[in-house]
């Protein structure tokens, strides 16, 4: 072969390759550049390049969106199901991690030009003084061609067509990997918007002192400053440019500065931080969340600089007047030009919020069956049960219901002084006929687990094997009517008994998946138990159904998201310990720690428990 | 402006392009343009230095020319004329010896030796703050060795000052050599050519070769080494080592990749530079190793460092005292290995300001000094041991031990500071934990298993290519003699190779060569 036919098989070669890549990386799209035609697969596609992405997502779905929010990455946690409810709308939550104003200029000029915009909702933080038009990596932070006017569609088709193959290849090995919840490679909810923290927001909290085990980040807060807020009047540049394009386009615009950590603070001279604020009063009035009590508070925050989807509920809830969501007084103040310097005098040296001020000491024992005589071990006599209870009754401890516990968490509604929860599992007739009139006789309110398919009966359903008498749905309602006992699920029928079941299995003897069984497999079989136990619970009581304990305390981070969006509240382990629950933090109701009660435990041994 | 990137090989192929379009006469002005163009994409301020190391050898060479035609025009038995002129020309090189290797000092060493000193007599000295210009010691090198040559008469120097700017900065090998000699390279440089397709073809293949090398294999295999060479690395000693092994691949990958791209591009250019690196793996010795690994500076070493300073007067002397007072071999060698280890150690300290650097240098003169001087003992072994000296189980074992002094030496050219390269041997040695080399813990440094598989098949492919070359084949002219489909067969493997193996994803940012700062 002649050189030069070989230099012509060299540039043929690399003509062909070069069209195989740009296929490849039109068929694969994993930055959702060219719409994700064949996978649409936009989480994945968002957490490649959320500027991108979202914007070709909004392309195929604008019609079903009225209402945007902007801004960097801790906007996501600004909910927006409570948005929607409060201003009847539909919000799409368009923020982009690292995002900068002028990415938010362009973005919202963008909206007000394409589609119908009636509300916008921008979120101001204080990185948004320290980096202003940044072009960083393009591939993974540059703006949709049809946003931004600094970049041609040549440039955007080329990048995007000859990106690194590798990341059409990472996306369909990820494919083979997804799961329902979300993972690294796709931490986006499409249709929101919003970071998907279904895993994290069903992840257990308790004390601070386990939290900051957990999370060492907020013990040992990196400083990686001193930053100078150089960009504040360009970034009020650009807020000015988005209240003037609204103005214009008659959208309501909401401005909010989100919750910043406290010590993120620490990275800034606290002057530049009050001008940088202030700058932004004299732009537009604003919604400060910047700093208050909550910002002192880590349990409140995902990470270093992100507060969680909580927060955002009291944010929704303060802007808006909703007042069924605790939240600290502190928390939120609407600053004009007039007040703004006032303000952020007091503002910026929060007082931090005392641990009795959100949070309370909560035990819960865990009984199962009683008998007029006790067995040595799960089966408590009726004698010693009695004896408890008074020990606690005497000993100043009031026996609390979840609602109780709901409400604080929630509503920040009181708790007496030395709460405690009694409950029992597996709803035998012996919580009926002896617990019950022990309770009532010393004031004390329990809550009962039963197992739905277990109710009523004394033999295993039906297989004929004798067990432990259950009590029926009649005796729940009137156990219920009584305002003593309130009738949770123990699921409807995942607590099975392997040696009285027919067949080779494998049983549900726990809420956990079958070995081998698939994510949606066990999702659909999960709901279908908890909806039917929950349906079957309410019509014999008449009352509310959100509380599960897990069948000998086993549970996985899918189980709990699953359940939290069944809308169970709590839920409940074996494993010992007190519970920390926390004002405005619905996880302190997670998984939460129970004392497992049995013949052996004496009253004495019971107070030494509670006492910690 | 590196190798990899889009503007280097945007560069590259505008210039070769247009050297073939422009007339001939302006072909070494496009070669030049294209230089300033390359350095002028490094920033300004190095530029001013270039600029400056250039014009201080080109006066030189001048001046040293005047005064070997003076010596020339002297009439026979003037001997005091020829001392006159002789002094003249020491000052005029040992001026421009003290101007380009006092700017490369004040560079890479100024400030490492304040800090020596005590603060109280370092804290009063100013500091030298100026970012080091790209390919400093490759072309004052260059440059040095013209400067000598003039002095040695060797050849004329060059009148034209664009010109010989051209041999000083010509873009695709000032940044890390290979060092070229004047005589071989700017007769090159200056040629008028007509386009020979046959070196488009052999260049371009070079310079894939190269990318192959650097971005597939080096690139890749740094993730890892910067994983695990750190100060408190946490790994055991297995780990480390492994670690190390990387590194060395890492760096010839990335280092003769780095050449091969500069020699490919050259090459389409019809300029064909020294050779670099041949085959290092298979070198028998430490000595062996110096001449197959970074040749150019290891002559440059030999021609301007280790001859002068053995032929000279005090050494001379000390081989007399020697020879006297040691007696037999070593002796008689004594001033040669000391001269030798003297280049070694200037060697170390070439790569840069750092005790680790020194340590380097020491090693490596020390190994190949005793070598020297042990050189009959093994030779007697060996005879009362019957080892036939060509057999291949005695090659393989020589290849070991080399491939396994250099590896030792590696670790103090990567860890951060002498004493973490200390550290690593140590726990290489004292705390292996084996088991970290299948319980997965090489999993975690940053490489998947794909990757890990990536450098090993890359390596195999680069290795088996040396060992055929080793053997005297010529493998672009064997290819270009294989049919059509072969040809194109392996053509699409490198590129394909490339496209789907190299590291070149946006925003990893390519570890720029490492040679390129030193």
């Amino acid at each position: 072969m002649s050189p030069k036919k070989w230099l012509c098989m060299f540039f043929g070669t690399v003509l062909l390759l070069a069209v195989l890549l740009a296929a490849f990386n039109f068929v694969t799209d994993p930055f959702g550049a060219f719409g994700d035609r064949f996978l649409q697969w936009f989480s994945y596609d968002e957490t490649n390049n959320p500027r991108v992405a979202k914007t070709t997502w909004l392309e195929q779905h604008h019609d079903e969106y009225d209402s945007y929010i902007l801004g960097c990455s801790s906007t996501s946690s600004l909910p927006v199901e409570a948005f929607n409810e409060y201003l009847d709308a539909s919000f799409y939550n368009l923020f982009m991690y690292g995002a900068d104003m002028r990415d938010c200029e362009k973005i919202a000029r963008y909206l007000v030009e394409h589609y119908e915009v009636k509300n916008l909702v921008l979120n101001v933080y204080i990185d948004n003084g320290v980096t202003y038009d940044d072009e960083s990596n393009g591939l993974t932070h540059g703006l949709h061609y049809a946003v931004d006017p600094d970049t041609s569609a040549l440039e955007y088709f080329t990048r995007y067509l000859f990106a690194d193959p590798r990341y059409g290849l990472a996306k369909l090995q990820a494919r083979g990997e997804d799961t329902i919840l979300p993972q690294t490679f796709d931490v986006f909810d499409e249709a929101t918007g919003v970071y998907d923290k279904r895993a994290r927001d069903a992840e257990p909290i308790g004390s601070l002192a386990s939290y900051l085990q957990a999370y060492p980040v907020f013990a040992d807060y990196p400083q990686s400053g001193p930053y100078g807020l150089y960009q504040t009047a360009s970034c009020m540049e650009s807020v000015a440019a988005i209240r003037d394009l609204c103005a214009g386009a008659g959208v309501n615009l909401i401005v909010v500065a989100g919750p910043v950590y406290i010590d993120y603070f620490d990275n800034f001279a606290r002057e530049d931080v009050a001008a940088f604020y202030e700058a932004l009063a004299e732009v537009t009035p604003f919604w400060d969340f910047s700093c208050s009590s909550v910002s002192c508070e880590p349990r409140y925050f995902y990470d270093a600089t992100h507060f969680r989807n909580n927060v955002g509920e009291m944010i929704a809830a303060r802007i808006f007047g909703g007042d069924a969501v605790w939240m600290p007084d502190d928390f939120g103040t609407y600053v004009t030009a007039d007040n703004a310097a006032e303000h952020f005098a007091a503002s910026l040296e929060p007082t931090p919020l005392a641990e009795d001020a959100i949070s309370a000491q909560v035990p819960i024992l865990m009984y199962h069956n009683l008998a007029e005589e006790g067995d040595g071990g799960d089966t408590m006599s009726a004698a010693n049960f009695e004896a408890q209870i008074r020990a606690l009754a005497e000993n100043g401890y009031t026996a609390v219901t979840f609602d109780d516990l709901m409400a604080y968490v929630y509503e920040g509604a009181d708790l007496p002084e030395k709460p405690v929860v009694i409950t029992f599992d597996d709803g035998y007739l012996s919580n009926y006929e002896l617990a019950w009139p022990i309770l009532e006789q010393y004031g004390m309110k329990a809550t009962i687990f039963a197992i739905g398919v277990s109710v009523g009966k004394d033999t295993y359903k039906d297989t004929g094997n004798a067990m432990t008498p259950h009590f029926s749905y009649e005796q729940a309602a009137e156990m219920a009517a009584s305002g003593t006992i309130s009738v949770q699920s123990h699921t409807y029928d995942m607590h099975q008994w392997a040696p009285f079941e027919d067949g080779d299995g494998p049983f549900r003897e726990t809420i956990l998946p079958l070995p081998g069984e698939s994510e949606e497999d066990y999702v659909a079989a999960l709901t279908a138990d908890f909806t039917r136990s929950r349906s079957e619970l309410e019509a014999a009581t008449g009352q509310p159904v959100n509380v599960l304990a897990y069948p000998s305390g086993a549970y996985s981070t899918l189980t709990q998201a699953t359940l939290t969006e069944l809308g169970v509240r709590v839920t409940l382990s074996t494993n010992p310990g007190i519970n920390t629950v926390v004002r405005g933090l619905p996880q302190t109701l997670c998984g939460m720690l129970r004392f497992g009660m049995n013949d052996t435990v004496t009253p004495e041994a019971l107070l030494a428990l509670l006492a910690g | 402006m590196a190798f990899t990137s889009w503007a280097f090989v945007a560069l590259a192929a505008a210039a070769v392009v247009l050297y073939y379009l422009v007339p001939r006469r302006g072909q070494w002005v496009l070669l030049l343009a294209a230089s300033l163009v390359f350095y002028a994409a490094g920033g300004a301020g190095g530029f001013v230095w270039l600029a400056g190391v250039a014009a201080v050898t080109w006066a030189a060479g001048l001046a040293l020319g005047r005064l070997n035609r003076a010596r020339a025009a002297l009439a026979k038995g003037d001997r005091a004329g020829a001392a006159a002129l002789k002094r003249k020309k020491k000052a005029v090189a040992a001026a421009a010896a003290v101007l380009c290797f006092g700017l490369l000092y004040a560079m890479k060493y100024w400030d490492f030796t304040v800090d020596l000193l005590p603060a109280s007599v370092g804290g009063r000295l100013p500091r030298w703050d100026f970012v080091m210009p790209l390919g400093l010691s490759f072309f004052t090198f260059q440059a040095m060795g013209y400067v000598i040559d003039v002095y040695r008469d060797k050849y004329a120097p060059q009148r034209n000052p664009a010109k010989y700017a051209l041999f000083v900065s010509f873009f695709p090998q000032m940044v890390q050599g290979p060092i070229g000699r004047y005589d071989a390279l700017a007769p090159q440089l200056l040629a008028e050519r007509q386009i020979d397709w046959r070196d488009i073809q052999f260049g371009l293949q070079l310079a894939l070769w190269g990318y192959f090398k650097k971005m597939v294999i080096a690139d890749r295999a740094a993730v890892l080494v910067d994983t695990v060479i750190v100060e408190n690395c946490p790994y055991g000693g297995a780990v480390i080592a492994f670690g190390v092994l990387l590194y060395c691949v890492q760096l010839y990958c990335d280092f003769s990749g780095g050449i091969d791209i500069t020699r490919g591009v050259a090459r389409m250019l019809g300029i064909e530079l020294a050779v670099n690196f041949r085959r290092p793996l298979f070198a028998t010795s430490l000595a062996d190793y110096w001449r197959r690994w970074h040749i150019t500076l290891g002559q440059w070493m030999r021609d301007y460092l280790f001859y002068p300073l053995s032929l000279s007067k005090p050494f001379g002397r000390l081989g007399k005292w020697a020879r006297r007072h040691i007696g037999g071999l070593p002796g008689k060698i004594f001033a040669t290995s000391l001269a030798t280890f003297v280049v070694y150690l200037v060697i170390g300290i070439w790569h840069g300001a750092n005790f680790r650097y020194i340590a380097f240098g020491l090693w490596n003169g020390a190994v190949i000094t005793a070598s020297l001087l042990m050189e009959r003992r093994f030779q007697s072994w060996k005879a009362a041991l019957r080892i036939d000296d060509k057999s291949r189980p005695w090659r393989l074992f020589q290849m070991a031990r080399t491939a396994l002094l250099v590896f030792l030496g590696r670790y103090l050219t990567r860890a951060p500071r002498l004493l973490t390269a200390l550290t690593l041997l140590w726990t290489t040695v004292t705390a292996p934990h084996l088991s970290q080399l299948w319980d997965g813990t090489l999993l975690t440094l940053g490489l998947s298993a794909a990757d890990l598989l990536v450098v090993a098949a890359g390596v195999a492919v680069v290795e088996t290519v040396e060992l055929l070359q080793e053997r005297g084949v010529h493998i672009r002219e064997r290819l270009a003699g294989c049919r059509g489909f072969v040809q194109w067969l392996a053509l699409a493997a490198l590129l394909t190779a490339l496209l789907v193996f190299g590291i070149f994803r946006a925003g990893y940012i390519s570890s720029e060569f490492i040679y390129g700062q030193f």
